[in-house]
């Protein structure tokens, strides 16, 4: 057998490492697009920074690929399934070669949003912060950056922001909704994050949509946004990130804006699968979203490699988790914010927030302390009636103890 | 299987020694004198919560699928292949804290200070050498036992019979001990 694995980050290695494990002896073979062996790209921010050496994205050893026996064709972009001959084409036109699968696994991930502004495209010094080769674009242009314009300000934009002060750049932060991290903080918290960035010297600038990015060979030279021209030399371009699914048009996988999979991690068509940051799935409210973090990918490519064996495993479900550093303040959310009420405790400079519905946590904010956020996520997850203890929710020493089981009284000898 | 800490919740009276002892395991010198010179000063990785009429030694379970482990996206979340307990490689931790996002104990806490994910790591120093973890050594009321599922199980065995011939029953936690030596084990 055959296994055929589209991709090279956690979903992929996951899902690898899973069905090595179950099967000593099928082929397995890795696609990726780019040439470098697996790496995380949570901490290419502190990559940029210098404050995580280069050697500690790279998960595994130099030898991971052999050890497990894993084939690798790196440096290649998979360009289209055809699932009649259980084939993937890899390349185009004359360089075009085709692989043959038992299995494949569609975890090919997400690219970088770009969006169509005049100069975004071709103007040296404009980059996302995606990749690994990303990173090091920054850092090869580093030396001549003065200034940068980070345009968009979900968590990639402010890491990126904190990274490029730290390096001693002037950041200006330009956002087109009117507050930063619309999607993952309500406007009270994300004016503490605001005021915090802008105390480390950050301008950020929010109603301030992207124009254009100014400038010609030489280099970007301003980005033009609200109707001002802001000098800078270095753009990083943080506009979301869309799961990389032009490629199967015509394959007759079922896509939206990702891939559609079950909770088995399948796809409509048999012996496809898909996990990672490509996918598109019930969340653990039932919800069909669309969310990449690296828990998500790792726990996915776990199911696909199990259920692609025939060892049935069901998903739980998307965990719609954030968590960001703003000036290592931790911040955090979870779920949404669409509550009929919320719970709210200030206290020195930090503030947690909950969401409730017919009794029930349906989200959490967190500004400054987000210990026990993952307590709260989970009796979200399984759906607890919090309605009983919910002034006490987040009252300083709340945490499981509060939902132990109460043993009876002491057994008493019988009389 | 190999020992993890139990807890019997109905045993512990609060009196944090538990968190003490921890705090005092992680310090330089491991000395209570020693931790209290320490800056910054030791944290504890045990926390004792209310737990209705109860109180509770809350600290990280080790789980078997540890949400943490698979949420970490630097590869600092470690199982040890001997012990099996989770720990964290905090030479690898960036402080990104999803590892407190998914942990449905609350087990995983940021500490603030070092910026480094803090969890219990089950005194893998005193375990190596026979000792039990420092929150079971310092429990008074033995409300925590350092055990295998085997021998909680055989002595829950042996109590729930003790009850049904109606003899009185000494306390589970109370005898391991005890147990361990009538079958002539460690």
């Amino acid at each position: 057998m055959r296994i055929v694995i589209v991709g090279n980050g956690p979903a992929a290695v996951a899902a690898a490492e899973t069905i090595r494990d179950l099967d000593g002896g099928c082929g397995i073979v890795m696609v990726s697009q780019e040439s470098v062996p697996f790496y995380s790209p949570c901490p290419l921010a502190e990559y940029v920074e210098a404050s995580v050496p280069r050697a500690h994205l790279f998960l595994r050893p130099e030898s991971f690929y052999r050890d497990l026996g894993i084939e690798t064709r790196f440096g290649l972009a998979a360009t289209a399934v055809d699932s009649a001959a259980r084939k993937l084409t890899l390349g185009s036109g004359a360089a075009a070669t085709q692989l043959e699968y038992d299995r494949l696994l569609i975890a090919a991930g997400a690219r970088a949003v770009m969006p169509p502004l005049p100069g975004l495209a071709d103007t040296p010094g404009v980059f996302a912060l995606k990749t690994l080769a990303d990173a090091e674009g920054i850092l090869a242009r580093l030396a001549q950056v003065r200034r940068a314009v980070v345009i968009g300000s979900g968590f990639i934009g402010l890491e990126a922001a904190q990274a490029l002060v730290r390096k001693g750049v002037a950041v200006t932060v330009i956002e087109a909704m009117g507050q930063v991290l619309p999607q993952m903080l309500d406007a009270e918290l994300a004016a503490l994050v605001e005021s915090r960035l802008r105390e480390h010297g950050v301008d950020v600038r929010t109603n301030s949509a992207a124009q254009a990015v100014l400038g010609g060979a030489a280099g970007v030279a301003a980005v033009k946004a609200g109707g001002v021209d802001i000098p800078c030399e270095l753009v990083v371009c943080a506009a979301g990130v869309r799961p990389d699914v032009a490629w199967l048009a015509g394959s007759g996988i079922a896509t939206a804006a990702g891939v559609l999979v079950d909770d088995r991690m399948a796809t409509n068509l048999p012996g496809i699968y898909a996990a990672g940051d490509i996918v598109e799935t019930n969340d653990s409210l039932g919800q069909r979203r669309v969310i990449g973090n690296w828990p998500n990918a790792v726990n996915g490519g776990r199911i696909a490699g199990l259920n692609m064996m025939g060892v049935e495993r069901r998903y739980r479900g998307l965990d719609g988790i954030n968590v960001v550093r703003i000036f290592d303040l931790p911040v955090s959310s979870f779920g949404g914010r669409d509550g009929e009420r919320s719970l709210c405790r200030k206290e020195g400079g930090h503030m947690r927030k909950l969401a409730l519905r017919n009794g029930r946590i349906v989200g959490g904010q967190f500004y400054g302390d987000v210990n026990g956020t993952g307590l709260y996520h989970e009796l979200m997850n399984k759906g607890v009636d919090v309605g009983s203890f919910e002034d006490e929710l987040l009252a300083p020493g709340f945490g499981i103890g509060r939902l132990m089981p109460q043993p009876p009284l002491p057994l008493r000898r019988a009389a | 299987m190999e020992k993890s800490i139990f807890t019997f919740i109905e045993k512990c009276v609060a009196c944090k020694g538990c968190e003490i002892a921890c705090a005092v395991e992680h310090s330089s010198d491991k000395t209570l004198f020693g931790a209290l010179a320490d800056n910054p000063r030791p944290r504890q990785r045990v926390r004792v919560e209310a737990a209705g009429a109860y109180s509770y030694p809350a600290r990280c379970q080790h789980c078997q699928e540890a949400a943490c482990i698979a949420a970490c996206p630097m590869g600092a979340m470690t199982r040890d292949p001997d012990t099996h307990a989770v720990y964290v490689d905090s030479h690898k931790c960036v402080g990104c804290w999803m590892c407190v996002m998914v942990c449905p104990f609350g087990g995983v806490s940021a500490d603030p200070v070092a910026k480094k994910a803090h969890k219990c790591d089950r005194c893998p120093e005193r375990t190596a050498v026979g000792l039990d973890p420092a929150c079971v050594a310092a429990c008074p009321t033995k409300a925590m036992v350092f055990a295998t599922p085997e021998e909680i199980a055989e002595l829950r065995r042996q109590a729930t019979a003790a009850a049904a011939a109606g003899i009185a029953t000494t306390p589970v936690a109370s005898s391991v001990a005890a147990w361990r030596t009538m079958k002539g084990g460690a």
